[in-house]
């Protein structure tokens, strides 16, 4: 028995096709990955399995019911989780909780879920000052009320720590019936590869559905596999990189952080961050949500105002001469913020005038991010209309428009397909071997593995600075999941 | 330096002028509400008081009294006229709003005229609308003033007016309001383009953006104030075409004076725009700051009540108010002809406004930071 | 009903987090009674003009005096004609009043005498009531002052009797009338971005997949901020009652259900461009740009419907304030008449329903993109 039968469907926005003539058979009673490149239609197909969107054509039949017309009576049988989880910032936890089970029609009954997401504690706390990892947690709460018969998660994980991540994970899998069907979009190919079954998406059509474990043994072969259905990466000399100028530069830590503090009250964001990135250094920041890692980052650049201490970009003062230190910057921030309303061409032709490059070099320079990057189709498109992996894209690409000594990226890889991902750190190393100093921030762990050295960030403030070899043999761990799990757990015992 | 400063702020103004006018409906609401409520406002509004029907009770029938009545069956400010049985019947159509005008004439009206005594015309206004009621009983008892001149032949003497209305000899209300007009709508509309411009990127996070880049204050300022300055610009000098052509308002005063009035105007609006955006975090706040500002800068702009019959503390208020130079400076200049020392006279509160509102957005652009 | 009731309580729960719907409800409207009550004054408007008096004749100067005395004009004496051009000019003076040289000598001889009234045609209103007021001084000066007998006797006298408001107090019809300025910003504003908002942060996505219905949503956004704005109204109306004394002689009971009906309609407005439009910014031009000034302009509070032409007459059928200013200047001036009473909640009760039908309608239930 199949929880959705889906036949020859077919979506198509404007002129672009995100669902091609695609069947799709989802088992009763399993979990179901979703994974595939941005833009291959993974949120449409959730969309038009759960009712939000209507097929141009084809049939799709979900729990025995027509989503097109039926969407009323399969309602109260699916929990959905969007990819931007509609929790009210400006009610508390608890507050959440009651509405969505009220919208549900079920009964009161929390106790289970605040105990499995450990949100106990803060059940009176407004969920927007919840840490990321935390919102995700109460989001995924609020889907699971009333055990619906059919989960549908999009993209549950994105911007997670491992720890979170693991504690999502295992909500759904004590909290489920074995009737229970989740269908789960990820990113994460680790995740995907623990699922019954994996589906992947390329351009709007299934090529490859089918037991994860039948693919590949391990995780990593398993991305490995992933990437080849998907077209194959093939490293290739970073075009980014080639055409990068040097900077020169004397000074010795080109990116500086001289005790950093932040305080809210009696309570410590930061506290007492030092550090000195070296030109040419892949610097991570990692730590769980919620850790300070954002307002560190925040502080570096001069957006957010330290309650004490200071940074230097390239030897220049953030405080003393913000305007000129940030011209040594290259930033792409968290969330992303671009302008929505402009192509992404008009976004890229804005930064780069922005930051002051003449007019005959900027086409030149436009015109060379939109090949590397690979924007050629999407570059009338207005930004707030792409995928989120092309966003991040975007906004990595509008860091890099200067040509900048400096690189700031705070999750620059979350909700980012897997080839994608390796293509941007393929840019990443190759910048730094060139001289370009980065400051970047993760929640995947393979990635930490690229750093030249890793600060560990836990409560504000630093619990292990070290190259990834040197924490991993600290922590006695294998792989960085394992190392960052440990150490975090040693330093909550102190 | 100056031409990489130059290149940054080219790239915000161009950048501000796609945001704004690439969205047709964007486009609609910015060219099309403000072209559609001048037309609409221009033709509907007047303070001439039309159309006025009565209810009349002539008790005395007589030749007279119906000569009376005739002339107000003549008045081209009147329509329709109901004959009343009694007083109730009147006092009905008074209360539901039929008429706006009664006529009460006495039974010794025809017998006092010929023995040459005075009699009293009643003449009843709905005070419920005390305004267009006084103008309306004004208009009545005008009518019965010249019906008794008509037929007074005692000798005596007489005070005539000799009215000379300057700037408008006819005192034609459209040529008023259109020249306010003008001004309450290049307010709305600035104050539309600029005060959700920046608590707008705040909520979007693209502010961070543009703080992350070598931009300074000072040229995310100017960068956004161009462009709703050239869009204003641009729609108030084509209201005010259509004012001087469709309308056929003669233009009094020097184009030169106006151009200059209406751009440091806008200026001063522009500033009170981005400082009200500076200071909010939403664009929900910033909507509710517009209208605190809007509605009492409106209201007490002269426009609907002369500013010098205000007590003395709303007088003092508003000399903050851009919108009350400017309503001065554009009908000064339109139908008064207003020179050069009057309108830099009006130009030197606006200036300040614009001055301190603008150095007080850039101000908290920075300080807003944390 | 369960879900109803949720979808309410959240309405609530966020309406007191945040201080800009408690703004909207009560400061703003607390502002504009303050600038209505002591701002606006559409009565007893005093104007500021200039006298030159050209009559050597010492009489004449008692009419100057009879100037100075007047409560309506605030009167200054000039010698020169330039002096009072270039007052009229900077919007000083409102207008002039020149005595000819020959004045008191026609009077004497009976016969008629001109005076040269110059009012400032720029400012139509001001420029009335400085004839009028000039008029009647002068006329009062004839018929009282030592020319009385010379003057010409009347014998029809016009007398106006104003009803409701015998003293012609504007505030008495300009306060009530301004609530349905404010009670149709009031209600325009809470709603033009609730369901955008939704839209904007991703709540309607994950509420859709709900067993939610649309009529829950619709009545999940009227019911509170009908709450809300009826609070609002009880505020207002008790300001004007008790705290600026404006005499209030109709029903309390009548004036509620008819403003509920109003707020029924204003509401609609809001929450139409709201779900239409679902996007904050373009909710907010909208609302900001057809908020105020065609209810302040075109709803008959400041200029008379009666003299519009026919076409834009009916043009100002659609528009709420219009129902609403009619009834509630009557209710408080002239008590209870139950014809206006029914025939405005009819015109109100039907734009209601139309915007309410036009609110379900475009509520979607689905994505579109």
């Amino acid at each position: 028995m199949n929880t959705v039968e889906i036949k020859n469907l077919t979506k198509n926005f404007h002129s672009t096709t995100a669902i091609n003539n695609l069947s799709l058979g989802i088992e009763k009673g399993k979990i179901t990955g979703l994974i595939g490149a941005d833009g291959a239609g993974k949120t449409t197909l959730i969309r038009l399995v759960t009712g939000l969107l209507l097929p141009d054509s084809g049939e799709i039949s979900t729990l025995g019911f027509n989503p097109s017309v039926q969407k009323s009576l399969l309602n109260p049988k699916i929990g959905y989780m969007p990819q931007k989880f509609g929790l009210y910032e400006d009610l508390t936890v608890i507050e959440n909780l009651k509405l969505y089970a009220d919208l549900k029609e079920v009964p009161y009954d929390f106790d289970k879920l605040l105990e499995f997401t450990n949100l106990k504690p803060f059940q009176e706390r407004l969920a927007g000052t919840l840490s990321g990892g935390m919102k995700q947690k109460l989001g995924l709460a609020c889907t699971l009320l009333g055990s619906p018969e059919f989960l549908v998660l999009d993209e549950p994980s994105v911007g997670v720590d491992p720890i979170s991540r693991r504690d999502l994970m295992k909500m759904v899998r004590d909290l489920i019936t074995p009737e229970t069907t989740v269908l789960w979009s990820t990113a994460y190919l680790d995740e995907a590869h623990s699922f019954d079954t994996a589906v992947v998406l390329d351009k709007g059509q299934v090529i490859y559905n089918g037991n994860p474990h039948e693919l590949a043994e391990t995780p990593q072969e398993f991305e490995n596999k992933v990437i080849e259905l998907m077209g194959g990466y093939k490293k290739e000399k970073s075009l980014i990189a080639e055409n990068y100028v040097p900077h020169k530069t004397d000074v010795e830590c080109t990116v500086e952080a001289d005790k950093l503090e932040k305080k809210y009250g009696n309570f410590y964001a930061v506290k007492n961050n030092t550090f000195c990135i070296r030109r040419g250094e892949i610097f991570g920041l990692l730590g769980p949500n919620g850790a300070g890692k954002s307002t560190s980052f925040k502080m570096m650049c001069g957006l957010a105002k330290p309650t004490s201490g200071t940074a230097r970009l390239m030897g220049i003062d953030i405080i003393q001469n913000p305007e000129k230190a940030r011209s040594n910057l290259g930033y792409m921030a968290q969330k992303f913020s671009l302008y929505g309303s402009l192509t992404v061409r008009q976004n890229l032709e804005f930064f780069a005038a922005a930051y002051g490059i003449k007019l005959s070099e900027r086409k030149k320079r436009v015109e060379e991010i939109i090949n590397v990057f690979g924007f050629s189709d999407i570059q009338e498109q207005k930004s707030e209309d792409l995928p989120l992996g092309f966003k991040q894209r975007l906004s990595m690409a509008c860091a890099l428009i200067h040509n900048p000594p400096i690189l700031f990226l705070d999750e620059p890889t979350s909700g980012v397909d897997v080839i994608t991902r390796r293509d941007f750190w393929n840019h990443i190393t190759s910048l730094a071997k060139k001289g370009v100093t980065i400051l970047v921030t993760t929640h995947f762990m393979d990635e930490a593995e690229y750093c030249d050295r890793i600060s560990l960030f836990y409560k504000g403030e630093a619990i292990a600075v070290g190259t990834p070899a040197e924490l991993k043999q600290k922590a006695d761990a294998g792989n960085m999941e394992d190392t960052f799990i440990k150490l975090i757990k040693e330093s909550e015992k102190e | 330096m100056i031409r990489e400063s130059l290149r940054r702020i080219f790239a915000l103004i161009k950048k501000e002028f796609i945001t704004i006018w690439k969205d047709p409906k964007s486009r609609g609401i910015i060219i099309g509400l403000p072209l559609l409520q001048l037309l609409v406002f221009a033709n509907a509004i007047t303070m001439e008081v039309k159309n006025i029907d009565a209810v009349v009770i002539d008790r005395d029938n007589s030749v007279e009294s119906r000569e009376l009545l005739s002339r107000f069956e003549h008045s081209p400010r009147f329509r329709k006229f109901y004959y009343a049985e009694n007083e109730k019947d009147l006092k009905e159509k008074i209360d539901n709003q039929k008429v706006q005008i009664g006529i009460y004439i006495n039974n010794d009206f025809s017998s006092s005229i010929k023995a040459g005594k005075p009699v009293n015309v009643l003449i009843i206004a709905d005070g419920r609308q005390t305004n267009s009621a006084s103008i309306a009983g004004g208009y009545a008892s005008q009518i019965v003033t010249d019906y008794n001149n008509e037929i007074n032949h005692a000798k005596g003497a007489q005070i005539n007016a000799s009215l000379r209305n300057w700037y408008n000899p006819n005192l034609e209300y459209r040529w008023y309001i259109l020249t306010v007009l003008v001004s309450l709508l290049a307010l709305v509309i600035t104050l539309l383009l600029t005060a959700l411009s920046i608590a707008r990127e705040r909520e979007m996070g693209t502010f961070d953006q543009l703080i992350v880049s070598p931009l300074s204050s000072f040229e995310i300022l100017l960068g956004k104030t161009v462009p709703p300055m050239v869009i204003a610009m641009v729609l108030t000098c084509i209201m005010t075409l259509i004012v001087v052509t469709a309308f056929k308002v003669p233009f009094a005063g020097s184009a030169v004076l106006f151009l200059i009035s209406i751009f440091v105007s806008l200026l001063s609006i522009v500033g009170v725009g981005l400082f009200i955006s500076s200071i909010c975090k939403t664009q929900q706040q910033a909507i509710l700051g517009v209208i605190t500002f809007q509605m009492p800068a409106i209201l007490l702009s002269g426009f609907i009540s002369p500013v010098e019959d205000m007590p003395l503390f709303l007088q003092y208020l508003t000399l903050l108010n851009p919108i009350r130079f400017f309503i001065l400076l554009t009908r000064g200049i339109f139908l008064k002809g207003m020179g050069i020392a009057d309108v830099t006279l009006n130009l030197i509160p606006l200036l300040i406004i614009a001055f301190i509102t603008l150095s007080l957005a850039s101000w908290t652009f920075k300080r807003n930071l944390d | 009903m369960k879900i109803l009731q949720a979808l309410i309580k959240k309405e609530f729960l966020q309406i007191i987090r945040d201080p800009s719907s408690i703004i909207i409800a009560f400061v703003l409207p607390l502002i504009s009674i303050l600038i209505y009550m002591y701002g606006i004054n559409l009565d007893t408007v005093r104007v500021k003009i200039g006298i030159k008096n050209d009559d050597a004749n010492p009489e004449i100067s008692t009419l100057v005096k009879s100037f100075g005395h007047s409560k309506y004009v605030n009167s200054v004496v000039y010698d020169n004609e330039n002096d009072l051009a270039k007052g009229i000019v900077r919007s000083k003076l409102k207008g002039a009043v020149i005595i000819p040289n020959d004045f008191s000598n026609k009077i004497s001889k009976g016969q008629n005498a001109d005076l040269i009234v110059i009012t400032d045609g720029s400012e139509v209103n001001t420029a009335n009531y400085v004839q009028n007021y000039s008029m009647q001084i002068v006329n009062q000066w004839l018929m009282t002052g030592r020319y009385a007998r010379l003057a010409k006797p009347q014998i029809i006298t016009p007398e106006i009797r104003v009803w409701y408001n015998q003293d012609l107090n504007s505030h008495y019809f300009i306060l009530p009338g301004s609530l349905a300025i404010t009670m149709t910003l009031i209600g325009i504003l809470l709603t033009a971005l609730v369901v955008a908002r939704e839209w904007e942060r991703g709540t309607m996505e994950a509420m859709l997949s709900t067993s939610v219905k649309k009529i829950h949503i619709v009545l999940g956004k009227y019911i509170p901020y009908f709450v809300l704005g009826m609070l609002s109204m009880g505020f207002n109306v008790f300001m004007c009652i008790t705290v600026f004394k404006i005499p209030f002689r109709g029903n309390l009971f009548v004036l509620f259900a008819v403003s509920g009906l109003f707020l029924f309609t204003s509401l609609g407005i809001g929450l139409l461009i709201s779900s239409k439009l679902k996007n904050q910014f373009l909710a907010s031009q909208v609302s900001l740009g057809i908020g105020f000034l065609p209810a302040l302009l075109l709803s008959g509070l400041m200029f008379p419907i009666n003299s519009m032409p026919v076409f834009f007459q009916h043009l100002t059928r659609i528009l709420p304030p219009r129902y609403f200013i009619t009834f509630i200047e009557s209710e408080f001036m002239a008590g209870t008449v139950w014809e206006i009473v029914i025939i405005n909640s009819i015109f109100l009760t039907i734009l209601g329903l139309i915007l309410f039908a036009a609110v379900y309608n475009n509520t979607d239930m689905r994505l579109i993109k």
